[in-house]
């Protein structure tokens, strides 16, 4: 899973040349052989490493704090979204939704690697959501079906029907 | 810059430990355990740091990234590594240990549920052979780990054994004044029971297979 999902990053940031990842522990946890070093451990930390690999710090972020707030959904998406469960979900959907109730991107304006990888992490659970579910997390529907339709992001992963209109019109919220 | 923390928080340490290392000017304001300083969380999560911009960081990690490169300290490779480590490997293990230690009375079993991580961490100093964790000098890295271990490695009572490099590092100087008035702080003086209260709210950690379903604040959903 996490190394298909390191694989389209690469293609996505159009780097020509495949990288060599294996796992390990019993989490799968991805390892990056450097040629140029020791490995690199971690999704968060390798998909940060790509980025500067193709030359796109921007997707990093592009001041001090948006470094930050990028950061710290790579870490949310590694330590709250992967493996959490149906109880968590709906806590997750909920907070998420109310976060993105006044922004376009994970980090307010810009679109960042936070986008990219909290879309594949989210993507499962979208996947299991009724459409009654969709309509009422509506701005991370909304955030979900940008970034899916962004060119080049989505690669290994089905596109999900999302409807951005509501046909549920009795319910408000 | 407006940064919430409250007493008897471990994460917290972290990011005052950040904050006297760093130099950073920030307002530190002690609030309640159970305040919803994040409008956007439903649970409250602490410590929280306020941005210039109005966005709340709530991570601690990211909290002390943020004040190091603010500080003009760019965070290496090798260090988002190791802050990642911290968070996806050594913080359930902490938190279930710091469970077993506080909560429960079990201080036998913490040893066990520590274990991994540390041999992990005294593997990787001892082949690394650095005084600190990326290299010569002390980075955000060294901050978080050693804040994060600092209740449990200077708890002689835990017994979790003699590990060389992780000792050598731990009590290389520079950083440890600040994590202990970080410690002073937060703990008040009163070791690991100073995170009783704290830890009496936070949900069991998952150890065992069926985890208890936490009620999260808002309403049951209507599926």
């Amino acid at each position: 899973m996490a190394l298909r999902e390191l694989s389209s990053l690469e293609k996505y940031l159009g780097l020509k040349k495949p990288n060599k990842y294996s796992t390990q522990g019993d989490k799968k946890v991805p390892v990056l052989q450097n040629n140029n070093g020791p490995p690199l451990v971690g999704l968060g930390t390798i998909a940060s490493h790509l980025v500067k690999e193709a030359k796109r710090p921007n997707l990093l972020g592009d001041s001090a704090e948006s470094r930050a707030v990028v950061q710290q959904w790579l870490e949310y998406r590694v330590t709250k979204l992967d493996g959490c469960t149906k109880e968590d979900t709906k806590a997750i959907l909920k907070d998420l939704n109310l976060y993105l109730q006044d922004k376009v991107y994970m980090a307010g304006n810009q679109f960042t690697l936070a986008d990219t990888f909290m879309y594949f992490g989210i993507h499962p659970i979208i996947v299991d959501l009724s459409v009654q579910e969709k309509e009422q997390y509506v701005n991370v529907a909304r955030w979900f079906d940008h970034i899916q339709r962004c060119p080049g992001v989505r690669h290994h992963l089905p596109p999900l029907v999302v409807l951005r209109n509501r046909i549920y019109t009795s319910k408000h919220h | 810059m407006k940064l919430f923390v409250s007493e008897g928080n471990p994460h917290c340490l972290k990011v005052l430990a950040a904050v006297e290392v760093s130099g950073v000017q920030c307002d530190v304001q002690y609030v309640n355990h159970e305040e919803r300083v994040v409008p956007f969380l439903s649970r409250p999560a602490l410590p929280a740091l306020l941005l210039p911009s109005g966005l709340h960081l709530f991570s601690s990690n990211a909290i002390c990234r943020y004040l190091f490169e603010v500080s003009g300290e760019d965070s290496s490779e090798l260090c988002n590594q190791w802050l990642e480590w911290e968070a996806t490997d050594l913080q359930p293990a902490l938190l279930q240990a710091l469970h077993l230690a506080v909560v429960q009375g079990k201080v036998s079993e913490v040893s066990k549920v520590l274990q991994g991580p540390l041999n992990y961490l005294e593997q990787s100093l001892s082949k690394g052979n650095t005084p600190y964790l990326t290299g010569e000098a002390v980075s955000v890295a060294d901050v978080v780990l050693w804040a994060a271990l600092y209740p449990v490695l200077s708890d002689a009572s835990l017994a979790l054994g003699e590990r060389a490099s992780i000792k050598a590092w731990f009590d290389r100087g520079a950083v440890m004044h600040s994590c202990q008035s970080a410690a002073q702080k937060v703990l008040q003086g009163k070791g690991l029971q100073g995170m009783k209260s704290y830890m009496q709210r936070q949900p069991a950690p998952p150890s065992s297979q069926c985890r208890d379903s936490q009620p999260c604040n808002g309403n049951p959903a209507e599926s």
